[in-house]
C-alpha cells in the first residue's frame, strides 16, 4: 500500500518535473516571441527553429565537452544566433516599409523556417541526434534527474529576470517597452524606431538559442523538432497573454504538464494534438488569455 | 415618387471591367487547365495526363486558399490536412470499411467540415496571426494522428483504392478522372469570380480589410472568417476526394505539413488575389522543382523556401500580380479618376417630398450618464445626449475632449463603463456595433475607410450592400449611373476630400435613420463642402435622417445645426441651440482668434 503510494509519488514527480522542464523551454520561446512582438507587432514563426540552432551548436560545437568549452561555445553560438535573427529581423521588417499588404512577415518568418529547416536537413539527415552536456543528474525527490531539466528550468527564471531588468532599468529596454505602447509615439520622441526593433530580433536569438544550445540533452536534435517549440511556445505566449513575459512563467509550464500527462496517460504521439486543443479552447474562451490586457480599441 | 429624366449620358457599361482583370484571368487560367487537363490523354501521354491530374487538384486547392487569404484575410497553414480528411474520409469509409462509394463520399466531405469546424470556431473570436498558428498546428498534429489511428487508417502502409472505372477512357481517350480533375480548378476559379462579384463576397472582404468598417456597416467579422473557413474546407475536402483516384491510394506521407506549405506559397508566388495566380504559383512551386530536382528530392523544401522568401521581398505582388501592376501604372498615366459629385443625390434628394414630422420630439437615440474610461483617463464623463429624428446635432470641442469617444459609444465600437443607451426603442448598452448598424445606425471615419482592392464604385456598393430597406425607383437610376461612371474608378487616385465624399456617399446609401459623422469637412474643397452642408440638410428634412457631426469647422457647424454639445474634458458644458449657444460664455473661447459666426 505505502509502497504503491511512494512508486506513484515518483511517477507524479517524474511527470512533474518532466513537464515543468520541458514546458520552461515552451516559456522561454514565448518571451523571445514577446520581446519582437512588443518592439514591432510580429511573431517570429522561425523561432523554433532558431532554438533548434542553439541546438546543434551545442550538437556540432560542445558535444561531450566539460565546462571549460561548454561555457565559451555558449557565449559564442548563443550571439551567432543572435546575430543571425537580427539579420532575419532586417529582411523580415524590410518589405513592411513599402508594401500594402502588412501580413508579408507571416510569409516571410514561416519561409525562413522552412529554409532553416531545409539546410539543417541536408546536413544532418531527418533523425535525431543525442547531445551529452556536462551538467550531471541530480536526485530530486528520489527520482533522478537530467541536469538539463534543472538548466530549462532555471534558465527560465535566469531569462524572465534579465528581460524585465533590461525592459525597466536600461535606456534600450525602456525605449522597447515605449514601442509597445506607442509606436507612433516613440517615433516622434525621436526613438530609432527600425535599430530597437533589430536589437529586439537580436535578443530573442540570444534567449532561444542559448537556451537550445544549453539544453540540447534533453531534446531531439532534428530539423523537425523546431515546429514543435514554436507552436507550443505560441501556446504558451497566449495561455500566459502574448506580450506579457510573467504570464509566460504559468503558461509555460502548464502547457509542458498538459503534455506530459498526456504523454504519460495517453501516448506520446498525442502531446501536439493537448497542445493543440488547448490553444483553440483558450483562443475560443479566453483569447486575451490569462492575464493578458484588452488593448484599448483605436479608431 | 420622383420621376425626373437623367439628361446626362451614362455610357452602357463594358462588359469586362477595366479596374481589374479577373475575366481576363479566368478564361486565361481556364485555358491552361484545359489544356494541361486534357492534351496529355488525347496524346495517350500516361506520365503527363497523371502529373496533370495531381497538379490540377493541388491548384483547385490553391485557388481556394487563394480566396481564403486574400478575400477573406485568412491565413492558413492547415490546407493540406482539409485535403487530407476529404481523401482518409473516402479511403477509410470505402476502402476499408468496403461502404459504398456514395457513403464514402459523404465521410469524406464531413472530415473535412469537421477540420474546418476546427479553424471556423477560434475564428470567431480571434483573427490574424492566432489562426496561423492553429492551423500550423494542425498540419503538425495530422500526420501524428495518421499514424496513430491505425486501426481506421492502416498506419505508414496507407489505404490502397485504385478506383479504375474513373480511369478508363471516356471521350477521345479522355478518362472521367481527367475531366474532374481538370474541372475542379475550373469551379474553383468560377466561385472564387462570382464570390467576388456578390453581396457576401464584398461583406467578406470588407471585414478582411476593415473590421471597423465591417463592423459599422452591420458586418460580424468573426462571422465572415469563421464562414470562409467552412466554405474553403468543404471546397477543399471535396478536392481530397478526388486525390483518391488520381493517386490510388493514402497515405500519412501525402499529407505532410509540406503539402500545407506548398498550398501557402504558391498562392504568394503566383500573385496574392489574382486568380491566374494559383496556376502559375502551383508551376513554379511544385511542378518546376519536381522536374527539375527529380533526383534532388531533398532540396525541395529549400527551393520553395527560397523562391518565396525571394518572391515576398522583392516582389510583393507575385508573379502575375507584379505582371498586373505594370498594367495598372500603364493606366494610371493615362489620366485621373472622375470627380465624385453628391449632386446627383442631392437633386434627388430635393425633389422628395418633406419628411412628416412624426414623433419630432421623441427622441430616437438617447443616453444617459455615459461615462467611458481608459485607465485612469475619462474620456467621455457622464454624458446626457438625446437626438430627435430629422435633427442635425453638432458635437464641437478641443482634441481630446471626447467628441470620438463618444460616438464610439453610440455606434458600439466601445462599451460604457457606467450609464445607459437607448436606441429606436430599445436598451442597446451592451449591444454590439453591427447589432446597432444593423439596428438602423452609420457612421464615417476621421481616416476614410476606402478599400483599395474594391473599385470607387464597389467601394460605395458595399453601403449599398448593408441597406435594409426597399430602394426607391429615383435612386436606383442614380446609381445604374454611379456604375457606369465609377466601376472602372481606382480609389487609390482619389484625393482625400474625394474619398471623404465617397464614404458619406456609402453611408447615404446604407439609408439609417442615424447617421454619424467624423470631421467630415476635414480636407473637402469650397465646392465639396458645399454639397456636404446641403446633402446633410437634405438628409434631415426629406429623409428626416437625424445626424451627429463631430466637426471642426465651426463655421459649417453652426450654419447646418438645429442643435449644439459643446464637450470639454469629456463632459458637456454647453448644449443647445445654435443661437443661443454663441452668446454662451462657456463656449465663447472657441471662437478666439476664430471663425466668424453669424447666427
Amino acid at each position: 500500500m505505502l509502497g504503491d503510494l511512494l512508486m506513484n509519488l515518483d511517477m507524479i514527480t517524474t511527470i512533474v518535473l518532466r513537464g515543468a522542464a520541458v514546458g520552461s523551454l515552451f516559456a522561454i520561446i514565448a518571451m523571445s516571441f514577446n520581446i519582437v512582438h512588443n518592439a514591432t507587432g510580429i511573431l517570429n514563426f522561425a523561432q523554433g527553429t532558431i532554438f533548434l540552432l542553439g541546438a546543434f551548436g551545442a550538437f556540432l560545437f560542445a558535444n561531450r565537452a566539460g565546462f571549460a568549452v561548454w561555457i565559451p561555445m555558449l557565449v559564442v553560438v548563443s550571439l551567432v544566433i543572435g546575430l543571425f535573427t537580427a539579420a532575419q529581423g532586417w529582411l523580415t521588417l524590410k518589405p513592411l516599409r513599402s508594401s500594402v499588404e502588412q501580413n508579408s512577415w507571416i510569409i516571410s518568418t514561416v519561409s525562413v523556417s522552412v529554409i532553416i529547416a531545409a539546410v539543417l536537413t541536408l546536413n544532418f539527415g531527418v533523425f535525431g541526434n543525442m547531445v551529452h552536456g556536462p551538467v550531471p543528474r541530480v536526485s530530486i525527490m528520489g527520482v533522478r534527474t537530467p541536469g538539463a531539466f534543472l538548466l530549462a528550468i532555471g534558465s527560465m527564471f535566469a531569462w524572465y529576470f534579465i528581460l524585465r531588468w533590461f525592459l525597466r532599468r536600461t535606456f534600450q529596454g525602456l525605449a522597447i517597452s515605449a514601442l509597445s505602447q506607442d509606436f507612433e509615439a516613440a517615433r516622434a520622441a525621436g526613438l530609432d524606431v527600425r535599430k530597437l526593433q533589430l536589437l529586439a530580433f537580436g535578443i530573442s536569438g540570444v534567449i532561444a538559442g542559448s537556451v537550445g544550445f544549453m539544453v540540447a540533452p534533453m531534446i531531439s536534435v532534428s530539423p523537425d523538432a523546431g515546429l514543435r517549440y514554436v507552436l507550443n511556445g505560441f501556446v504558451a505566449a497566449v495561455v500566459g497573454g502574448i506580450g506579457n513575459n510573467t504570464g509566460t512563467l504559468i503558461g509555460g509550464p502548464l502547457v509542458g504538464i498538459v503534455a506530459a500527462v498526456t504523454a504519460f496517460y495517453i501516448g506520446g504521439a498525442y502531446q501536439d494534438l493537448a497542445s493543440l486543443l488547448v490553444l483553440v479552447l483558450i483562443l475560443m474562451f479566453l483569447p486575451q488569455g490569462l492575464f493578458g490586457r484588452a488593448a484599448a480599441r483605436k479608431v | 415618387m420622383n420621376t425626373q429624366t437623367i439628361t446626362s449620358s451614362a455610357q452602357p457599361r463594358p462588359e469586362t471591367s477595366s479596374f481589374d482583370s479577373d475575366t481576363q484571368q479566368l478564361w486565361l487560367a481556364s485555358g491552361l487547365l484545359l489544356i494541361t487537363g486534357i492534351v496529355p490523354a488525347l496524346f495517350g501521354n500516361a506520365y503527363w495526363e497523371h502529373s496533370f491530374q495531381l497538379m490540377n487538384i493541388y491548384i483547385a486547392v490553391t485557388v481556394l486558399q487563394n480566396w481564403l487569404f486574400v478575400d477573406a484575410g485568412q491565413k492558413s497553414f492547415g490546407q493540406g490536412v482539409l485535403l487530407g480528411l476529404g481523401a482518409y474520409g473516402l479511403a477509410v469509409a470505402s476502402g476499408v470499411f468496403d461502404q459504398p462509394i456514395a457513403v464514402g463520399l459523404f465521410w469524406g466531405i464531413v472530415a473535412s467540415a469537421a477540420g474546418g469546424l476546427l479553424f471556423a470556431l477560434p475564428a470567431l473570436r480571434v483573427q490574424g496571426f492566432h489562426l496561423g498558428f492553429v492551423t500550423l498546428s494542425a498540419a503538425v498534429v495530422f500526420p501524428q494522428l495518421l499514424l496513430q489511428m491505425d486501426d481506421l487508417t492502416q498506419g505508414l502502409n496507407g489505404i490502397s483504392m485504385p478506383m479504375r472505372g474513373l480511369s478508363e477512357p471516356l471521350l477521345l481517350g479522355v478518362s472521367t478522372l481527367s475531366l474532374l480533375c481538370t474541372a475542379a480548378p475550373i469551379i474553383a476559379l468560377l466561385f472564387h469570380y462570382k464570390m467576388r462579384r456578390s453581396r457576401l463576397g464584398r461583406r467578406m472582404r470588407t471585414a478582411a480589410e476593415s473590421p471597423e468598417a465591417a463592423r459599422s456597416l452591420g458586418i460580424r467579422p468573426g462571422v465572415m472568417s469563421s464562414l470562409a473557413f467552412l466554405i474553403a474546407s468543404v471546397g477543399t475536402g471535396i478536392c481530397g476526394l478526388l486525390f483518391v483516384p488520381a493517386v490510388s491510394f493514402v497515405t500519412p506521407q501525402s499529407f505532410l505539413m509540406d503539402v500545407s506549405f506548398i498550398f501557402f506559397f504558391a498562392v504568394v508566388v503566383g500573385g496574392r488575389g489574382q486568380l491566374l495566380g494559383p496556376v502559375v504559383g502551383i508551376w513554379a512551386v511544385f511542378t518546376i522543382p519536381n522536374i527539375l530536382l527529380v533526383d534532388l528530392a531533398h532540396y525541395k523544401p529549400l527551393v520553395y523556401g527560397f523562391i518565396t522568401l525571394f518572391v515576398v521581398i522583392l516582389f510583393p505582388d507575385g508573379i502575375v500580380g507584379t505582371i498586373e501592376e505594370f498594367r495598372q501604372k500603364k493606366r494610371k498615366a493615362g489620366g485621373g479618376e472622375r470627380a465624385f459629385h453628391l449632386t446627383a443625390l442631392t437633386d434627388w434628394l430635393s425633389a422628395l417630398p418633406d419628411h412628416k414630422a412624426a414623433a419630432e420630439d421623441e427622441p430616437i437615440l438617447t443616453v444617459r450618464g455615459a461615462t467611458k474610461r481608459f485607465g485612469s483617463v475619462v474620456a467621455v464623463d457622464r454624458v446626457d445626449f438625446d437626438l430627435r429624428p430629422g435633427e442635425v446635432h453638432g458635437l464641437i470641442g478641443a482634441n481630446g475632449s471626447g467628441k470620438t469617444s463618444l460616438l464610439n459609444i453610440l455606434n458600439g465600437f466601445s462599451r460604457m463603463n457606467e450609464g445607459s443607451y437607448h436606441f429606436a426603442g430599445r436598451d442597446v448598452s451592451k449591444a454590439t456595433a453591427p447589432a446597432i448598424a444593423e439596428r438602423g445606425l452609420g457612421r464615417t471615419f476621421q481616416t476614410p475607410r476606402v478599400f483599395p482592392s474594391f473599385s470607387v464604385w464597389n467601394n460605395v456598393r458595399v453601403g449599398l450592400d448593408a441597406r435594409e430597406t426597399e430602394m426607391p425607383a429615383g435612386l436606383e437610376q442614380i446609381l445604374r449611373e454611379m456604375e457606369a461612371e465609377h466601376a472602372d474608378g481606382m480609389p487609390t487616385l482619389l484625393s482625400h476630400g474625394q474619398r471623404r465624399i465617397l464614404e458619406v456617399v456609402r453611408v447615404v446609401l446604407k439609408d439609417s435613420p442615424v447617421v454619424l459623422f467624423d470631421e467630415p469637412a476635414a480636407g473637402l474643397s469650397g465646392e465639396e463642402r458645399e454639397e456636404f452642408s446641403k446633402l446633410v440638410k437634405l438628409l434631415s428634412r426629406k429623409l428626416g435622417t437625424a445626424v451627429v457631426l463631430v466637426e471642426h469647422d465651426l463655421e459649417l457647424v453652426w450654419s447646418i445645426a438645429d442643435r449644439i454639445t459643446v464637450l470639454e474634458t469629456g463632459s458637456v458644458i454647453a448644449s443647445g441651440r445654435p443661437a443661443d449657444l454663441v452668446r454662451d460664455p462657456a463656449v465663447q473661447h472657441l471662437f478666439v482668434g476664430g471663425a466668424h459666426v453669424d447666427a
